[in-house]
């Protein structure tokens, strides 16, 4: 009896002394914490965020629990938890421009979060701009999006291209300082007789589509001398869609979508860089994923000929104040901050909001973040400085010219000086759908670039007379990171 | 007696109930909806428009188009899905050998989800990659836009539709042949009838009633097409093939213009009401003829 009496007590001390030594290793500790995350079907995204949680698990003993669901239908899920104030889910992965929409049912950054090391490292385009909503923050980037142009090296080194190129088109053989010869490059290159042609874009409905003729239309549009008028007169909000600057930007995408393989039209963002990856395409426009997966020899057949730039711009933009094309003395780049990266916010109702802050600061520290970044499928992109200052970790996937032209495309990109933001406005599905029907239409030839963007002002001007036109005034200056308008 | 037994409520109460709150409370919420301005997202408070929503509605041209969208699949496919299910029953009645084989392989893509289906057949239609456009490739003819151009991407819809559906009608239309009598049959060929002849005489009017039900229960789905289009085409390119259901996803659940999709929801309800009354009643001669 007093054996057995002391063996019990041997073992309780043992059993208690372990549990102590696991607490004392989840720090801080959530052991019995599981959350869990709305995110985009993966890899992308969905894979970086397991990325964090294995992390997080190690260090707090927490677990989280990653829902996925197809890109179509993440928003619908998220707003359908959040208006019903459901707390499915403890925090949600969403694009920048559902922000507004999503703001009345997220909670604020806690304070402590907003300063030291690892905030200031947050590049000021993301922690300034795009993680603000009227002056408050209610969400966390987690990737880093902009627009970049990616070539083909080994095509426009070779003296015999360069050599034809000039004679055909009278300049040197080079990345695009404008859309003109963007398409001059593409149309040079397609060659479908030998499966290389121009280039690769997305030209499909509900395939990430019309970001991609936004990043044309910018270079047009997107004044220095009357900023913010992008998308709507920042005085009156009349929608600017189809000013010549828009019809501009429009012709030429259409024209890309010719200088393309012959699906090109069913092309979302997946495909295009699956074309780049292939080899099958000269050039090409996109997120900073088409580098990373055409650098990566298990995917693709150009690693080692992967070179990057800043998007094409142009010297001649259109005023909306004036009505007239401002000429600058230099060809202005205007690099599109294209969907503006995945962000990561809480929901108020959400009952774990301490620990989902937290899985979010170990989420996108900059160690965590920056594996993510350098692992080709996860869909992070650089968003913090420390991410494009870090050559040595980029060395493990990119050669060191790949690594400088890459990197130094997306700084400069995000800290260009004439960088074009991405709309952010409640009911941003709305605007944006009647886009994407336009431009099916457009670029089947049903109907003129011209009168496709007449159709979307028409319908742009109708939703923000019915949303309430002082409103979206308000919220579209916000977004652009103009001051309210008195 | 047992007819004023009070038990009785016990009985109805709770299906009525039930009935009531699945049901009807659904449908009068979604019709008050629909006289409503009623917006989720941007939040929007409700404001009663009264026929402001279907007035929006009847003079939207996106609305015409899936109605004549949705139409253009519905008839095409239901009346190729009869001709070609009806022409396949008749085969496997007349005990062709390994019927067996034909009749449980021909039902498997009745069996399959139309997502799995329509995922199989973007990637078969795929212009590049798709086999399709290889195999037409290896006769020297160029790759087809089977889903980038309208007509080419509803055709496309069509197909998968008749691929799909067809066995349904194979399966009712063979149920409904072994039951006709065979002495009919007997007396047709002592009188010399010729197979032309034994099938407009007997066999097409007998089997009026089951094909009228058969075609009946498949236009009124094919109405509701929805899944095979979103994964296919998204309704694309442009609004070349957005169907109703489609245009009401995208209105209720994207736009969450909750007012407008209701509306959009009880024109829908109408016009298949009109299709469907319409169609029995120029049937019904017909049928009251074979009885």
């Amino acid at each position: 009896m007093l054996r057995r009496t002391f063996l019990m007590l041997t073992t309780s001390l043992a059993v208690a002394c372990a549990a102590s030594q696991a607490n004392a290793a989840c720090s801080p500790d959530y052991s019995g914490v599981t959350l869990t995350v709305a995110s985009q079907t993966g890899p992308y995204i969905a894979s970086a965020l397991k990325l964090g949680a294995d992390e997080w698990t190690k260090k707090t003993c927490g677990k989280v629990n990653v829902v996925e669901f197809p890109w179509s239908e993440l928003y619908p899920k998220i707003v359908t938890s959040l208006t019903a104030s459901d707390a499915t889910f403890d925090l949600v992965s969403f694009a920048p421009a559902w922000l507004p929409d999503f703001v009345p049912y997220l909670s604020e950054m806690p304070k402590a979060m907003q300063s030291g090391k690892d905030w200031d490292d947050v590049e000021p385009a993301y922690r300034e701009r795009l993680m603000v909503w009227e002056g408050k923050i209610y969400s966390q980037s987690m990737d880093g999006d902009v627009h970049t142009y990616t070539y083909r090296t080994d095509l426009f080194s070779d003296p015999k291209e360069k050599d034809a190129f000039k004679a055909k088109y009278g300049y040197d053989l080079a990345p695009p300082k404008t859309w003109k010869q963007y398409l001059d490059i593409a149309e040079f290159f397609q060659r479908p007789d030998k499966g290389l042609w121009g280039t690769a874009e997305a030209f499909r409905r509900g395939g990430q589509q019309f970001w991609f003729f936004f990043s044309h239309a910018a270079a047009y549009t997107n004044n220095p001398n009357y900023p913010g008028a992008m998308f709507f007169d920042p005085e009156t909000m009349d929608a600017q869609i189809n000013n010549p600057g828009w019809v501009k930007g429009l012709e030429e995408y259409i024209r890309a979508s010719k200088l393309g393989p012959p699906n090109a039209l069913n092309f979302s963002f997946g495909e295009v860089n699956a074309a780049v990856a292939g080899g099958q395409v000269a050039e090409s426009i996109g997120w900073g994923d088409t580098g990373v997966i055409a650098a990566d020899p298990k995917q693709s057949k150009i690693s080692g000929k992967v070179g990057s730039a800043v998007l094409p711009g142009s010297d001649e933009i259109w005023n909306a104040k004036t009505k007239k094309w401002d000429k600058f003395p230099e060809v202005l780049p205007a690099p599109f901050m294209a969907f503006g990266g995945w962000q990561v916010a809480v929901p108020k109702v959400g009952k774990h909001q301490e620990a989902a802050w937290d899985f979010i600061k170990t989420l996108t520290s900059p160690e965590v973040s920056g594996q993510a970044a350098i692992t080709g499928g996860t869909g992070v992109n650089p968003y913090r400085k420390s991410h494009t200052a870090n050559l040595e970790l980029w060395s493990k996937i990119f050669s060191p010219q790949e690594a400088k032209e890459y990197l130094g495309a997306q700084a400069d990109s995000i800290n260009g000086k004439n960088v074009a933001l991405d709309m952010r406005l409640p009911g941003y599905f709305s605007y944006t759908e009647v886009v994407e029907i336009e431009l099916g239409k457009a670029l089947a030839g049903q109907t003129t670039p011209q009168a496709a963007l007449d159709t979307v002002a028409k319908e742009w001007n109708r939703l923000t007379d019915e949303f309430g036109r002082a409103k979206q005034l308000a919220a579209y200056r916000a977004a652009m990171g103009l001051p309210p308008k008195n | 007696m047992m007819r004023n037994d009070p038990i009785k409520h016990v009985f109805i109460w709770p299906a009525v109930l039930v009935v009531l709150a699945i049901s009807i409370f659904p449908l009068i919420y979604s019709f008050t909806t629909s006289f409503l301005s009623y917006r989720l997202i941007p939040p929007i408070p409700p404001r009663v428009v009264w026929f402001g929503n279907y007035v929006t509605l009847l003079q939207e041209p996106r609305f015409w188009n899936a109605i004549l969208t949705t139409t253009l699949i519905a008839f095409i496919a239901v009346g190729l899905q009869y001709v070609i299910g009806f022409g396949v029953a008749l085969a496997l009645n007349a005990r062709v050998p390994g019927e067996r084989l034909f009749r449980v392989a021909l039902l498997l893509p009745m069996l399959l989800a139309p997502v799995a289906v329509a995922l199989v057949a973007r990637m078969i239609f795929n212009p590049t990659m798709g086999p399709l456009n290889q195999f037409l490739s290896m006769f020297g003819l160029a790759n087809l836009p089977f889903l980038t151009n309208g007509h080419w991407a509803l055709g496309c819809i069509i197909a998968v539709e008749i691929w799909q559906w067809t066995p349904f009608v194979i399966l009712m239309m063979l149920a409904g042949l072994q039951t006709l009598p065979e002495d009919v049959y007997e007396a047709a060929e002592l009188e010399n009838a010729s197979a032309w002849q034994q099938f407009w005489g007997i066999t097409f009017p007998m089997m009026l009633p089951i094909s009228a039900t058969v075609v009946f229960i498949r236009l009124i789905e094919s109405y509701k097409i929805m899944d095979t289009v979103f994964v296919m085409t998204g309704g694309g390119p442009g609004v070349d093939t957005e169907t109703l259901t489609l245009f009401a996803y995208q209105e209720g659940f994207k736009k969450f213009n909750l007012g407008y999709t209701s509306a959009l929801s009880f024109l829908f309800l109408i016009a298949i009401t009109i299709i469907g009354v319409t169609y029995l009643a120029l049937l019904r001669p017909h049928l009251e003829k074979s009885r």
